[in-house]
């Protein structure tokens, strides 16, 4: 087993130079060329002094570059700060000032963000990916003197520069697997983002089981659906590169246009899928996929959020030779829990997440933390060697997210509280009830937020729902919802909210839906509720003052 | 290479569409222009696109159907006012 990130590279540089890591825009990048770039970096970053786990930020758009930048990185025993290419600079600002990153990796096109974070941290020494000229902003007169006051001591280098210093040979440097890998953020548009710390184990020990689980081989075409800033990419391209497969990278014009993206796939022949289960809904409604042929798919794994059953339903029928897995985790655990869902049928009732994988142990437990019998339901705790060593910088989060407890001999384990709630089913299946933040109470009563939702999805007008709690002006909360109508469909809010009274109690039936043509999603594209919730509390706000 | 100016046509579509997105307020950034990459996923999130989507629809009487939903359509203003004339005409 290779303990070590960048030993994956290795390796299937080593084994076949000429095999392609990377498919990006109809082109290809071959290991052998992705070892001498990432080493060509990390040769420059070892020179100019960085020190063991010294976090490396890097902002950058999906491409060659990412690979190249995360494997030099690691190469060169830096810890890899992965940032979400959409972010504005307030967001990267604080992310570097909250993790100490003192470089960062970036390109021409993030040339003014990088320029507004020269300006706000003065720790910082070098930007990799911008020529000097670039960084100073000579096309701007006001960040040119705002650089010369704030921070005259950064300086830029070039991608190709970079690429002129491609080496065979890795920096001769000591990477223990117990330092850290990747310092992944995690989404929010307004905040302070929670920064989550895996080490190369961690990070490892999911690869190692994902590449088996799902038999990974060469031949393999892996997509990468979501940002590269996380945790799915730990799959797209470590276990891609553990088994010497490919990753193609879908671009978020390609990822826009379902139609466009189930053209990609049958070009590209991937065969291996893993995304949350919206991109899927829209491949299947609007990827129109009698037109296509994507036999080379034969695993479809997805998480993070329910796939309503109407959607995957259809979803199996258009891709007859794929077998679907349903996994669960988080960017804190990894992937603690699989279910490959059975040929025929599919169960009634929500998808189990299954049961743990073999390098991950699970405990529901009460409000008390005390283990529930079996076909109770309670929070879910999970231990093993996938889960993150912690939030950066943050003692006080951490105590109360990882958990001691005895483990006999006088020996205590270290459990991760996922704030989920699940129920064990009597074959040791878990099922996912809901977030235990998604639970609210409306008048007195407990509201699930997913009931609701599997509620207005029973609706044929219904595509995608979304229910979520709004504050009121008395202290408690009232229960709204959105909905995506199916296509074709136009249907009127009152006659959805009527619709819901066969399937709801009255306390659960929200006090408002909005009919809206799409959702706004987070980086992983899964549904932002925050963001919907702010709209309408705005909108609440609104009608009280008027 | 010297390019081609835009045929009157097809410029008012562009001029049409330009001033689409900014009525309805649809765009990440101050000014679009007729090259800039509708879809990189920083002149329009993925709502917008859809919204744009019907919108057109709506402003030059077509349907966009779901396969011509696609980035060879939708990629800058001058590739979709093209689309869009295409569409009218048939």
């Amino acid at each position: 087993m290779s303990p070590l990130l960048h030993h994956l590279l290795e390796e299937a540089a080593q084994r076949d130079p000429s095999a392609v890591a990377i498919r990006c825009n109809g082109e290809s990048l071959t290991y052998g060329e992705l070892a001498r770039r990432a080493y060509g970096l990390a040769h420059h970053l070892v020179d100019g002094g960085l020190e063991r786990g010294e976090r490396v930020a890097v902002l950058l758009r999906k491409g060659f570059e990412v690979p190249a930048a995360f494997y030099g990185v690691f190469a060169a025993g830096g810890a890899l700060v992965p940032i979400d290419p959409r972010s504005p600079a307030e967001q990267v600002i604080r992310i570097l000032r909250a993790t100490g990153a003192r470089r960062l990796i970036t390109e021409p096109a993030k040339a003014a963000v990088a320029r507004q974070v020269v300006e706000a941290c003065p720790e910082l020494r070098e930007v990799l990916g911008l020529d000097s000229a670039a960084l100073a902003g000579e096309e701007s007169e006001k960040h040119l003197n705002a650089n010369a006051n704030a921070n005259a001591n950064v300086t830029g280098r070039p991608w190709s520069s970079i690429l002129e210093a491609a080496t065979e040979r890795r920096p001769p440097v000591e990477v223990l697997e117990l330092d850290t890998s990747y310092v992944l953020h995690t989404s929010g548009s307004t905040g302070i983002p929670k920064l989550i710390r895996h080490t190369h184990h961690s990070a490892m020990s999911f690869v190692e089981w994902a590449a088996a689980e799902y038999g990974l081989t060469p031949a393999d075409r892996l997509s990468n659906h979501s940002s590269h800033h996380t945790c799915f990419a730990t799959f797209d391209y470590y276990a891609a590169a553990r088994a010497g497969a490919a990753t193609v990278l879908l671009t978020p014009a390609v990822m826009m246009m379902p139609a466009s993206l189930s053209a990609l796939l049958e070009k590209e022949k991937v065969s291996v899928w893993y995304s949350v289960p919206t991109a899927l809904v829209q491949l299947s409604l609007r990827g129109e996929m009698q037109d296509r042929d994507l036999s080379a798919l034969r695993w479809v794994l997805f998480a993070g959020e329910t796939f309503p059953q109407k959607h995957l339903q259809r979803l199996r029928q258009q891709l007859p030779g794929a077998r679907f897995s349903h996994v669960y985790g988080s960017t804190e655990a990894n992937v603690c829990t699989y279910y490959h869902l059975p040929e025929n049928p599919v169960p009634d009732g929500p998808l189990p997440i299954g049961k743990a994988c073999p390098n991950s142990s699970t405990l529901v437990v009460d409000e008390n933390l005390q283990p529930v019998p079996p076909g109770g339901s309670g929070e879910l705790l999970v231990r093993g060697s996938t889960v993150m060593s912690g939030y950066w910088d943050e003692p006080e989060r951490n105590r109360q997210a990882l958990i001691r407890r005895p483990a006999g001999g006088g020996f205590d384990q270290v459990y991760y509280r996922t704030g989920d709630q699940v129920r064990t089913l009597e074959n040791g299946d878990l099922t996912f009830v809901a977030r235990t933040d998604f639970q609210i109470k409306v008048r007195g009563f407990r509201v699930e937020l997913g009931e609701v939702e599997t509620a207005l999805l029973a609706l044929d007008e219904v595509a995608e729902a979304c229910a979520f709690a709004v504050p009121d002006s008395e202290g408690s909360s009232s229960l709204r919802a959105a909905i995506v109508p199916s296509p074709g469909a136009d249907p009127d809010p009152r006659d959805v909210l009527r619709g819901l009274r066969e399937h709801l109690p009255i306390h659960a039936i929200p006090a408002e839906v909005a009919v809206l043509q799409a959702f706004p999603r987070t980086p992983t594209n899964k549904v932002d509720r925050k963001a919907l919730q702010a709209k309408a509390q705005t909108q609440a706000q609104a009608k009280v003052q008027a | 290479m010297q390019q081609q100016a835009p045929s009157p046509e097809l410029s008012s579509i562009e001029a049409r569409l330009l001033e689409l997105i900014q009525r309805e307020r649809m765009s990440l950034v101050d000014t679009v222009h007729r090259h800039d990459d509708l879809l990189s996923g920083e002149v329009l999130d993925s709502v917008a696109v859809l919204r744009l989507a019907t919108c057109v629809e709506e402003e030059f009487n077509i349907t966009v159907g779901p396969a011509d939903f696609v980035v060879e359509n939708f990629q800058n203003l001058e590739i979709l006012a093209q689309y869009i004339q295409r569409s009218m005409a048939s």
